[in-house]
């Protein structure tokens, strides 16, 4: 690890200490270091969705991720465990390289962005990223903010600007704890300035030696009624080589 | 706490007005909902079963009325590990049908892949030996380079090609497969097992997949994130070599381009129909598309088909008036998995959460090029966590002397239930 990162990771743990205010740049990668292992690891997901604050639908997954080599960015390929009709149907995404692949007719289908966005996977976005890739930031203010616990937190308001030109989001506002970097919050929006998601991170627990969210709350932008809880659970680290994250290794994956 | 009702309308209003905020109050009750306890976290299962009942009716072109039919099907996967590199496949699916198919038994077992995977090292190197569903190729309606696609089908229980590929038959075979990053290279040889298909409802059927030695050799490269490739060389005995390219493209956010080709010496569709296999001619195959997906969770796909070994509007013309002659011919093409016509076109379309979110609508429109007679299909399909329920409609539209106006069956209807376990 480069001992720049290797700073900024220490800085993550012991934020606090810190005399010199840092910059938006350091506080966005300590926060992308509480969300996301460094190294390669899988993580059990489940979705529960609510419409009007109703439970409408209940979804699990497995998520196998790693941190590309080439990039920089994280490449994820996620399992669909329940519900029965969906098992074993399969998503890669590799930067724009996206896949949906189904065991059942062997087809592999190429997604396009968009498209991706119609299914539960895509609020993956907002779970594995890192946000210091393909965005800059700049510090928009310091401020009182509630969490996802409703506490109300001195937070760092980051804007974070697209300089990548395959992202979801253009431009994110992110809230991070100015005590220990944890994420608390994003707006997520679209180009044309509309939000798309508001994500609250909750629940920290000790997870790969590290305090990460094991929930976040997923408010529709469009449909503030739309609601998805996303709870992580099962983190471990593992083995996930380069070449899993391709299309011609769809048909072969069976990691368990 | 939370605010007055007239301020969080207010609040409302405002973000309505603006489009970029998020109202308090919906916040706030998004920050009490809790998931249900779970009691534990789901794993993944090695086996995937359902059973699906369908009861439909088809109107008669060449006799009156119409004929009501049954279906019951058992559809049984298993994949599982039976030691650190070694996986055990298992794929078997049984469909009771009523009123059975001319020459078939009512019960038809269809045994789609059994073989055993060896994946040692992380899985860069792959070893497969046993019944196989090798399946290539990139377009919605017609896969020129899906070489093993021929004689695959036991029952054709749904129009819908996704399905079809869901129900067909492996071919016995030895394959091996290395990986690397951003590409693959992989080889089959299917070895000639038995002579002619079977009409045995409990055969393996070995004699529709493996009637003769077969191989293939393929190339998979992503030359980028939004390109990927394959480069083919099929090779059957008696026959020269086809060569064969498909790809990928992604073009924008909301659209995707695929393509496939493939150019071989090997006798046309009417010489196999008729058995006479010693006449064969250069021809190729194509098929191209473009997706787009909408914001309003519609994709819709545009795809051109094309068969050099189809017989053209000449050569349809020429099958003669009756129908028998034109039927054999669509029988053969329909076994084959060929496109029937020279050209054909295909509108495919599906739209996620259609109303109601667990609604789901795909439909499709298939043009023969040379007659514009129409294959229409549309399925409306509602989730349950266990349950599907199933509307199907198909009509074949067009007079009597075009692909889709002589097929037996002019309209067809049924209703399905699927239950997951």
């Amino acid at each position: 690890m480069k001992p720049f990162i290797f700073a900024l990771l220490l800085f993550g743990a012991f934020g606090g200490v810190a005399t010199a205010a840092p910059s938006a740049t350091e506080i966005l990668y300590a926060s992308d270091a509480i969300r996301n292992p460094s190294k390669p690891f899988s993580v059990t997901v489940t979705l529960t969705e609510f419409q009007n604050g109703k439970q409408v639908d209940t979804s699990t997954l497995t998520s196998y991720s790693r941190l590309q080599q080439q990039g920089g960015q994280f490449a994820s390929l996620v399992r669909f465990i329940a519900p029965a009709r969906d098992a074993g149907k399969l998503i890669l995404k590799n930067g724009n390289d996206m896949w949906f692949y189904d065991p059942t007719n062997k087809a592999s289908v190429r997604l396009s962005p968009q498209q991706r966005l119609l299914g539960q996977a895509s609020n993956g976005d907002v779970a594995t990223v890192n946000l210091a890739k393909d965005y800059k930031p700049s510090l928009a203010a310091e401020e009182e903010v509630q969490d996802g616990e409703r506490k109300m937190r001195k937070a760092y308001k980051l804007a974070l600007i697209a300089v990548s030109p395959d992202v979801t989001y253009a431009t994110i506002d992110l809230w991070v704890d100015a005590e220990n970097n944890r994420p608390i919050k994003g707006r997520f929006y679209a180009e044309s300035s509309r939000l798309l998601k508001t994500v609250y991170y909750r629940k920290f627990q000790s997870q790969l030696g590290v305090q990460r969210p094991t929930e976040s709350v997923i408010i529709d932008g469009l449909n503030p009624q739309s609601v998805t809880l996303m709870r992580f659970s099962d983190y471990v680290a593992r083995n996930i080589p380069d070449t899993w994250m391709q299309r011609d290794f769809l048909p072969r994956f069976q990691p368990e | 706490m939370r605010k007055p009702q007239y301020l969080a309308s207010l609040t409302t209003l405002a973000c309505a007005l603006v489009g970029t905020c998020l109202p308090v109050h919906a916040q706030d009750e998004a920050l009490d909902l809790e998931s249900a306890p779970v009691e534990k976290v789901e794993k993944p299962a090695n086996t995937k079963l359902f059973f699906e009942a369908a009861v439909g009716s088809a109107s008669q072109r060449y006799q009156p009325g119409s004929v009501d039919t049954q279906r019951g099907s058992l559809d049984w996967v298993y994949s599982g590990r039976v030691s650190p590199s070694l996986r055990a496949v298992f794929s078997n699916r049984t469909d009771i049908i009523n009123p059975a198919m001319p020459g078939s038994d009512s019960t038809i077992n269809s045994l789609r892949e059994a073989y055993i995977s060896w994946q040692p090292d992380g899985g860069d190197t792959v070893v497969d030996l046993g019944r196989i569903n090798l399946r290539n190729g990139p377009s919605y309606g017609y896969n020129p380079t899906d070489f093993f696609r021929d004689g695959s089908l036991r029952l054709v229980t749904s129009a819908d090609p996704f399905a079809l590929r869901q129900n067909r038959l492996g071919s016995v075979m030895l394959r091996a497969q290395r990986l690397w990053n951003g590409g693959s290279v992989s080889a089959a040889l299917s070895p000639k097992l038995a002579d002619a298909p079977s009409g045995d409802g409990w055969n393996a059927d070995l004699g529709s997949t493996n009637n003769r030695d077969r191989a293939l050799l393929t190339l998979g490269t992503q030359f980028s994130q939004t390109l990927n490739t394959q480069v083919m060389l099929y090779q059957e005995s008696g026959l020269n070599p086809t060569v064969g390219f498909n790809m990928t493209a992604l073009l924008s956010d909301a659209a995707v381009a695929h393509m496939e080709w493939t150019y071989g010496n090997e006798p046309d569709l009417l010489n196999r129909t008729l058995s006479r296999t010693n006449t064969t001619s250069n021809q190729s195959r194509f098929a191209g598309g473009l997706t787009y997906t909408t914001l309003g969770k519609t994709s819709i796909t545009a795809e051109y088909q094309y068969n050099g070994f189809a017989l053209d509007a000449a050569g349809w013309s020429a099958l003669g008036p009756a129908p028998t002659q034109r039927l054999a011919y669509l029988q053969q093409s329909l076994r084959l998995q060929e496109l029937a016509p020279r050209q054909a076109y295909l509108i495919y379309v599906s739209q996620k959460g259609m109303g109601l979110k667990d609604l789901d609508l795909t439909a499709y429109l298939r043009v023969n090029g040379q007659d514009d007679s129409k294959l229409a299909w549309l399925e409306l399909r509602h989730h349950w966590p266990s349950f599907d329920m199933t509307f199907q409609l198909q009509h074949n539209i067009g007079n009597s002397n075009t692909e889709f106006g002589v097929l037996p069956e002019s309209r067809n209807m049924q209703v399905l239930g699927t239950y997951y376990f």
